[in-house]
């Protein structure tokens, strides 16, 4: 997602990535992020709580009005109702993806790995 | 505060970003704002996968189940009218019913509608833009580059948009 930021933003439109993800979005060099401490899928919050959701946009707007230099990331200080484990629970899928299935192994060999040494 | 972006990532995931290395290029491309935030036109673009049921097509996740590697990059155009029922969603790297329960954390048309009303923004776009966020292992992001990123930059300036909110997923 960074990278369409990239493209949109060269082809004339300025553009704000609100993302859980800044460590993605820093690396890839994006225009502006406002980063925002929730679960994956859940950019701005919660299902049918409409005030959480205004909050995010509201911060999202002052972002995009504020950032003046590009690859600024600035930090939500909103913070997630729940917990951190009902969290991860929330946004992941029933089964795991393909890709993960497939690689899961090894990761897992390299983490013991890394243990190692 | 910082965000940390790793507190809702399971261990194995984490990996998964952190092995994907990545460098910015530079220049970081930079639109400066032409106007103030309450009079601009504002899209929108998320990657959760969202498409309209029963007339869109699904992004392909059966190619993406034989072939694990690789991920949908084309995009669904979701109109400003659309009403939850209207709304389903593939993706196999999220749990999709929080945005079947509201698209509003993603794609927040209702909320930007809202904004519009109390003078916040100047104006919404009629068509707003779906992709699924997951391209590949590691991420191939080309076509977004080179076709699909161009050609709705095109129809969003078509629409007289200025700013556009990207949310991933």
């Amino acid at each position: 997602m960074p990278v369409l930021a990239r493209t949109l933003e060269s082809k004339g439109l300025s553009t704000l990535l609100i993302t859980p993800m800044p460590y993605w979005a820093e690396r890839v060099g994006t225009p502006r992020t406002l980063a925002v401490e929730y679960p994956f899928g859940h950019a701005l919050g919660l299902p049918g709580d409409g005030e959480m959701q205004r909050q995010i946009l509201a911060e999202s707007l002052q972002a995009l009005e504020a950032i003046s230099d590009p690859g600024t990331v600035v930090h939500s200080e909103q913070l997630w109702p729940g917990r951190i484990e009902e969290g991860i629970q929330l946004w992941q899928p029933k089964h795991p993806s393909p890709i993960i299935t497939e690689l899961t192994p090894k990761f897992r060999e390299m983490l013991r790995q890394r243990r190692k040494s | 505060m910082m965000v940390d972006s790793f507190k809702f990532l399971p261990r194995i995931i984490a990996t998964f970003y952190q092995m994907t290395e990545r460098e910015p290029q530079h220049p970081i491309p930079w639109t400066p704002l032409t106007k103030p935030i309450g009079a601009a036109k504002f899209g929108l673009v998320t990657s959760g996968g969202l498409y309209l049921k029963e007339v869109q097509e699904p992004f392909n996740l059966e190619r993406e189940k034989a072939e694990p590697s690789w991920g949908d990059p084309s995009y669904r155009i979701i109109p400003s009218t659309v009403m939850k029922e209207d709304i389903a969603v593939s993706h196999l790297h999220l749990n999709t019913r929080d945005i079947k329960a509201d698209f509003n954390i993603l794609l927040p048309i209702h909320r930007m509608q809202e904004f519009v009303k109390d003078g916040l923004i100047g104006a919404l776009a009629d068509d707003h833009y779906a992709f699924m966020g997951y391209q590949g292992f590691p991420p191939d992001s080309r076509a977004w580059e080179t076709e699909y990123g161009p050609q709705i930059a095109h129809a969003l300036h078509n629409e007289g948009v200025h700013c556009v909110l990207l949310t991933p997923a």
